[in-house]
């Protein structure tokens, strides 16, 4: 097979506006290979180089040191950038920067009216690059009208029309919902498979490697890991220390693996572990009775069931644009309650209504018909200022609203009409920066020079230092690495435990609403689909297909065991409760584990 | 209620008004802008008047959409006109103190009234029946023969059609900063005029550090799709005079000559 890429001894520096390099060099003497009609995934957490590696590939950066050939050509060469941005197309993360026009097909036309190309021949390629796509049906839309897989589908039809040999993603499903991230995945096992085109996607989501042909891993501009995804994920302790993580079902098998349990391999996809499970568990035993008699849910179990309603919401509707051509029903007869102390999750599509939903219990949005209360009072009331306070909201992307020349002050922005002493508004914020783990060097700096998951975290730090008594989070790990994730739910959980505060989180990720919610609501199609205890809600499994979700991992492995017994499907949402689940049951039972 | 704000106006349709090529459109514009305000008799108006009606008519576009456009200059519109009732000079029809409405006011202000309708509705039909795209290839187009003297008319267009694309979504993203700040105590509706425009700080700041990351990565982006200026470029839809263009501007050309040609002979009479 002929190298389609190859990478010597790498390596890349930012300089500062003073021309000096900087110490740390984004990509330190990278050296690699990808071979013509290879998938491979480069994982790696935010800022260990891989985006800056993505933009080498295509020379929209040359390396300070050692070269790139792409088929054979040095990207050096200043006469050869336009042949290798035509043999490698980059398709960015961010789907809306990188549309060009006004309608879908003038957009993707963009790449071959660049190349020069006969109008007669460009109109073939954009229309068979749309069908590749699956997109043909909208070559008329208007890009900003279409949801964010769509329009990366899009960004990946305007580089085929180019015909290239290789597609590089830079993180393009790291903004998208699962269904768009589907869609997309899809899509390129498709052109690879089909097209033979090269596909290299630059990821933080360890799901979307399992398929790979080969992995590698990044961390501080290094490779540190090469190989094929299932090589790759038995090294659970290097990875996670590179701030990924391996996934649910492959951490299960671990953990049971140093328990003792005969497991052959590493399973990494749910099948693979339900087999194994199958087998040392033995045909047709029931394992429910592990559960215990005395099990009950995280909700009840915490005492949540008797305390009082914090967010009181009834019959409420709200309706997008009203009286234009354009007016939706967004939110039709919501009927909930959110108890004070606990962790409720909102799941379900782009669209759902789920953001429309919170922005009603801090007084954003007005509802069309029905009534609100926040602790006691009516949400719909004028006294909004006191309704912001009680109920913090964190909307997706909290960063993008940073704007204070300081970190302090941008911190302390919402404070500013409330009166507070400069001694207690200091207090306040050390408090809240010391949960936050932000450190107090950075008060004085710009919010604008650091990095990502430190700008959130100051962003997150604005909403908090009112003290709220709710927090809501419009999908508050979106974007961000696993450690990265994993540190936002470390403070939520901490806030919720140690403060008492009420927290209602959107989420896309059924692990993680698994793992950290006690009850969740699924909204579809402005609908409130059900709500109940996080146990419940997965356990009917079917609904939640049905409307296109997701089910956790764990949940799904003990779904098929039960299946295969025939025995009812059980509550098991986390790794933890699965291996004492099947500790118990062996143990019960008095089986080998062997 | 910014969503809706459709930029451009474009009313899919498939009149001859449609199929035009957008120069002859931009040019006819423009033409008919200028006859417009040469018109000064009644049966000029009436003929101008009645050729406007028909262009409406053919382009397809429902005339009560087409009259939409004189609502925002409404305030405009009625204010010249009453302007002109009380500040000509002529037979005086009835005073109120020292105003004066006079009948030759009343004749000249309907007549400006008029002149103004007919040319929104002109002006407006062009955008009714032109995408922002072909509009911006026809500007690019129009302005080619002006690069010699340094008018960079593929970068204007360029530009033009970067920011059609990109208004709803910096509306969007500002709507969004509204929200999120409303949330953290801002406030954007209460006190004085300048603390009004000074609460909008924290909305314009990060909208403006958007929109300069969202210019960097879309520059990357067409960086890798190989765009290097409008040399050499081609395009998918190649605009070109065809028929129909000619078609019209004959029909064009002979409305005028009529409708002057008849004041030429009215006078001699």
């Amino acid at each position: 097979m002929k190298a389609m890429i190859k990478i010597e001894n790498v390596s890349y520096e930012y300089r500062t506006q003073a021309d000096s390099y900087l110490h740390d060099r984004a990509v330190d003497r990278v050296s690699a290979e990808i071979m013509q009609g290879e998938f491979v995934v480069i994982l790696g957490r935010n800022g260990s180089g891989k985006s800056t590696l993505a933009r080498l590939l295509n020379a929209l950066l040359i390396p300070i040191e050692g070269t790139i050939y792409v088929d054979g050509m040095d990207t050096k060469d200043g006469e050869l950038t336009w042949h290798i941005r035509k043999k490698v197309g980059l398709v960015f993360q961010n789907p809306d920067n990188q549309i060009v026009s006004t309608t879908v097909e003038e957009d993707v036309a963009f790449g071959p009216e660049n190349l020069g190309l006969q109008p007669e021949i460009i109109r073939e390629r954009v229309d068979a690059s749309l069908r590749l796509v699956d997109m043909e049906d909208y070559s008329q839309h208007s890009p900003h009208m279409l949801s964010g897989g769509q329009k990366q589908r899009i960004a990946i039809a305007g580089i085929l029309a180019m015909e290239p040999k290789c597609i590089v993603l830079d993180e393009a499903t790291s903004m998208l919902d699962p269904q768009g991230r589907k869609d997309v995945m899809e899509v390129l096992y498709k052109l690879n498979k089909e097209k033979g085109i090269t596909i290299v996607l630059i990821t933080h989501h360890m799901n979307e490697a399992i398929y790979a042909d080969r992995a590698i891993v990044m961390q501080d501009g290094r490779i540190i890991l090469e190989g094929t995804p299932r090589s790759i994920f038995q090294r659970i302790e290097t990875i996670r220390n590179a701030g990924l993580d391996v996934p649910k079902v492959t951490d299960l098998a671990d953990r049971l693996k140093k328990r003792g349990f005969n497991i052959p391999g590493l399973p990494i996809t749910r099948n693979e572990l339900v087999t194994a499970l199958k087998n040392i568990i033995g045909r047709n035993k029931d394992i429910t009775p592990a559960i215990g008699k005395n099990y009950q849910p995280r909700f009840y179990r915490s005492g949540l069931a008797l305390a009082r309603d914090i967010i009181k919401v009834q019959d409420l509707s709200y309706v997008y644009m009203p009286g234009t051509t354009y007016e939706r029903k967004a939110l039709k007869n919501i009927n909930l309650s959110v108890k004070e102390g606990e962790i409720f999750g909102i799941i379900g599509h782009t669209g759902s209504g789920k953001s429309t939903l919170v922005q009603h219990f801090n007084g954003i949005l007005k509802p069309a018909s029905g009534y609100i209360e926040v602790d006691g009072q009516a949400a719909t009331g004028k006294n909004l200022k006191e309704l912001r306070k009680k109920v913090g909201l964190i909307f997706q992307y909290p960063e993008q609203q940073l704007f204070e020349e300081t970190v302090y002050k941008d911190i302390t922005f919402g404070l500013q009409k409330m009166n507070l002493s400069e001694d207690e508004i200091k207090e306040r914020v050390f408090r809240v920066i010391d949960l936050l783990g932000i450190s107090p060097e950075l008060l004085e700096k710009s919010p604008f020079e650091l990095s990502g998951g430190q700008k959130r975290r100051v962003a997150i730090a604005g909403v908090l230092i009112m003290e709220p008594r709710v927090l809501v989070l419009d999908e508050p790990t979106a974007g961000l690495d696993p450690s990265g994730s994993r540190e936002v739910f470390n403070i939520l959980t901490e806030l919720n435990r140690k403060e008492g505060t009420t927290i209602v989180l959107i989420s896309h990720s059924m692990d993680d609403v698994a793992e950290y919610c006690h009850r969740v609501a699924v909204m579809n199609d402005g609908e409130l689909v059900m709500c109940d205890t996080v146990e419940n809600v997965f356990l009917q499994s079917d609904r939640i297909s049905s409307i296109g979700l997701d089910i956790p991992q764990i949940t799904e492995v003990f779904n098929c065991l039960a299946q295969e017994t025939g025995g009812p499907a059980l509550p098991v949402l986390t790794v933890d409760h699965a291996v004492e689940i099947l500790e118990q049951f062996f143990d019960g039972t008095g089986g080998v584990r062997q | 209620m910014i969503n809706n704000i459709t930029l451009g106006q474009y009313i899919p349709g498939n009149s001859v008004l449609h199929r035009l090529d957008p120069r002859t459109k931009i040019i006819w514009t423009a033409a008919l802008m200028v006859v417009i305000f040469m018109v000064e008799t009644w049966p000029e108006y009436v003929m101008m008047g009645a050729f406007t009606l028909i262009l409406v008519l053919i382009s397809g576009v429902p005339v009560k959409q087409a009259l939409k456009g004189i609502k925002p200059l409404l305030f405009i519109l009625i204010l010249t006109a009453l302007l002109n009732i009380f500040f000509v000079d002529g037979t005086v029809i009835f005073r109120i103190g020292p105003v004066k409405a006079t009948y030759e006011g009343l004749v000249s202000a309907f007549k400006l009234f008029l002149r103004l309708v007919m040319l929104v509705i002109t002006a407006s039909l062009m955008t009714f029946t032109t995408t922002p795209m072909s509009m911006t290839d026809g500007i690019e187009k129009l302005l080619k023969p002006f690069v010699k003297i340094g008018v960079p008319s593929h970068e204007i267009a360029m530009m033009m059609s970067i920011a059609l694309r990109f208004i709803p979504t910096l509306m969007e993203e500002a709507q969004r900063i509204m929200k999120a700040q409303s949330s953290r105590g801002a406030d954007f509706d209460t006190g004085n005029i300048f603390q009004r425009i000074k609460s909008f700080i924290p909305v314009l700041i990060p909208l403006f550090v958007s929109a300069f990351k969202r210019a960097d990565e879309l520059a990357e982006a067409m960086e890798s799709r190989c765009y290097r200026g409008g040399q050499g470029r081609t395009r998918l839809k190649t605009i070109h005079f065809t028929r129909i263009d000619l078609n019209a501007t004959l029909a064009g050309i002979i409305f005028i000559l009529f409708m002057f040609g008849y004041r030429f002979i009215s006078s001699m009479i």
